[in-house]
């Protein structure tokens, strides 16, 4: 199957943020103004107060590996050229668990609390238009 | 209050099913329950419709069957829990005195001619990617079969849970679907068969994931004193709970560890006066072997993290201590969600199940489980009046 292993993902008005921080190798999250609890990208209410004026905050990009998953069936066509991938649960440091694929790791190497960091990497191309910016993970350390 | 008891049970024609649609098939399940409690359409003033992947039946079933003014109407709605809720709810309807008697039904056509049973769960789904669900998406994490596989991954690093021992659920229910002529799979099948079954989303073999199916089954709930005078022995609903949490995607959350049916199991069994050693049949929900696993624990049959040791011993398999999911469930037989394991449970509590029979049915267990272990539903159900002791 030809095609991009991360398919082309277009900002909308509401991932601005996001996909302009991720363009400059910076995960921006959510944090609640009112207690400082930080929750994933897409998070619209604080858990904690029940707030909803979440704004952007800046996380540090480091996490633990929580699970993962090695993907081998195609589950949807925009994956076809991607099978197989590493697919995981990360817990960012700052507390928020993110999904994400995980990149540049083997999958025997794995286990769970393994440090891992946030990579930057292209979407789309290989014969399709290029995309946004997207945040993957790989164990800390190892070579892009 | 009056208690509840399931009067009827209607099983359309099950798997690969073309050219019917789901509130056709719907509409047969109802009739055919109906008819199996000995009662007649007219007598329905509660209906209660559930829908699969299709969304190809609601409340207009009810205008469909030309059925008259009812008292209870309602869509519900709590993915593999449903069947569960919806019996509670017509057991709670029946106990207030707002219905007599209410058909619940489950109708699904995900299965098309030429299709792969994997492209139902969003195969079709060609859309362009755009925002942070676009960037979800292309972060690989999208169905079922892949965050169930990070759920059982989750449970193998925190207790040493292994493929094979998730193999041996697989083979134990197999083992019962030979005994069920709706199964859809019925040859034997061993570990290593399981392990051999190529890798959908690992840790997830083939073998681990349940069929999918086309189809409609139907319950008529109805009171226990009335059941008494119907067709059918009734199958009385001893107890009842359910319980939901909603993924919690932060540090310190157990998702994939710890479901809700370890409040749904209690609080279902509290109310019927059993405890774990009191169930003679479990008909658990099994979208894939590793929720068959995690409802044991989270039900009490063994400790957190024992699980694995626990179903591999070969207990669940015919034969075996603890008769479990004795139709061969979703992963052998059909896959009409909820309505798989409650079927199941009614049949052996009436001593139908042939071949399949479990040697005790006095108490029955049910388990209804959705979204990726976030919904849960526990029923108690015996052929005896909720007032019969049982520890005795």
């Amino acid at each position: 199957m030809s095609g991009p292993a991360f398919p082309a993902v277009e900002r909308d008005e509401a991932s601005e943020p996001f996909f302009a921080a991720a363009a400059r190798d910076q995960l921006l999250v959510r944090r609640c103004p009112s207690d400082g609890v930080m929750l994933g990208p897409q998070a619209r209410i604080c858990p904690n107060c029940g707030g909803a004026e979440l704004e952007w905050a800046a996380a540090s990009g480091h996490g633990a590996l929580v699970s993962w998953a090695v993907v081998h069936q195609v589950p949807v066509p925009a994956l076809a050229a991607a099978v197989p991938y590493l697919t995981a649960v990360v817990e960012l440091a700052e507390g928020p668990w993110l999904m994400a694929r995980l990149v540049d790791a083997d999958d025997r190497d794995l286990r769970a609390g393994l440090p891992v960091t946030a990579r930057f990497l292209p979407s789309g191309g290989d014969g399709e238009p290029a995309g946004e910016t997207l945040v993957a993970f790989a164990p800390q350390g190892a070579p892009a | 209050m009056t208690g509840a008891a399931i009067a009827g049970l209607g099983i359309t024609e099950l798997g690969k099913v073309y050219g019917r649609s789901a509130t056709s098939l719907a509409a047969d399940a109802v009739r055919l329950a109906v008819a199996d409690a000995g009662l007649r359409l007219r007598d329905v003033d509660g209906l209660l419709v559930s829908h699969g992947m299709s969304q190809d039946v609601g409340v207009s079933l009810a205008s469909v069957l030309a059925l008259g003014e009812l008292d209870l109407l309602a869509e519900v709605s709590a993915f593999g829990a449903t069947a569960g809720v919806m019996v509670t709810q017509a057991a709670q309807a029946i106990a207030a005195g707002a219905a007599t008697t209410v058909a619940c039904v489950f109708a699904d056509t995900p299965l098309k001619p030429q299709e792969r049973a994997g492209a139902a769960w969003g195969g079709s789904r060609g859309r362009s990617l755009r925002g942070l669900s676009g960037w979800s998406v292309a972060s690989g994490a999208v169905s079922p079969n892949i965050l169930y596989a990070l759920c059982a991954r989750r449970h193998m690093e925190r207790y040493g849970t292994t493929s094979e021992q998730l193999g041996a659920i697989a083979v134990a229910q197999r083992a019962w679907a030979a005994g069920n002529p709706r199964a859809a799979m019925r040859e034997p099948l061993t570990v290593g068969e399981h392990q051999a079954s190529r890798w959908i989303a690992e840790p997830l073999h083939l073998l681990d994931c349940c069929l999918v199916s086309n189809g409609a089954v139907a319950v008529v709930v109805t009171g226990a004193d009335r059941a008494a005078g119907l067709r059918q022995t009734p199958v009385h609903v001893w107890g009842y709970g359910q319980a939901h949490a909603p993924r919690q995607m932060r540090a310190g959350s157990d998702w994939g560890l710890v479901t809700p049916a370890a409040r749904s199991g209690p609080q279902a069994m509290r109310m019927a006066g059993v405890g774990p050693d009191d169930v003679d049949v479990c008909e658990l929900y099994d979208c894939y072997t590793y929720t068959v696993l995690v409802t044991l624990e989270d039900y009490g049959f063994c400790p957190k993290g024992e699980g694995g040791p626990f179903a591999a011993d070969g207990r669940l398999a015919p034969g075996g201590k603890l008769a479990c999911n004795t139709g061969g469930g979703q992963l052998s037989a059909y896959y009409m969600w909820g309505m798989t394991p409650l079927s199941e449970a009614v049949i052996q509590a009436r001593g139908e199940g042939g071949d399949r029979q479990a040697p005790r049915n006095d108490v029955i267990l049910v388990s209804g489980n959705g979204g990726v272990l976030e919904h849960h539903a526990t029923l108690v159900l015996s052929p005896h009046p909720a007032s019969r002791s049982v520890t005795g």
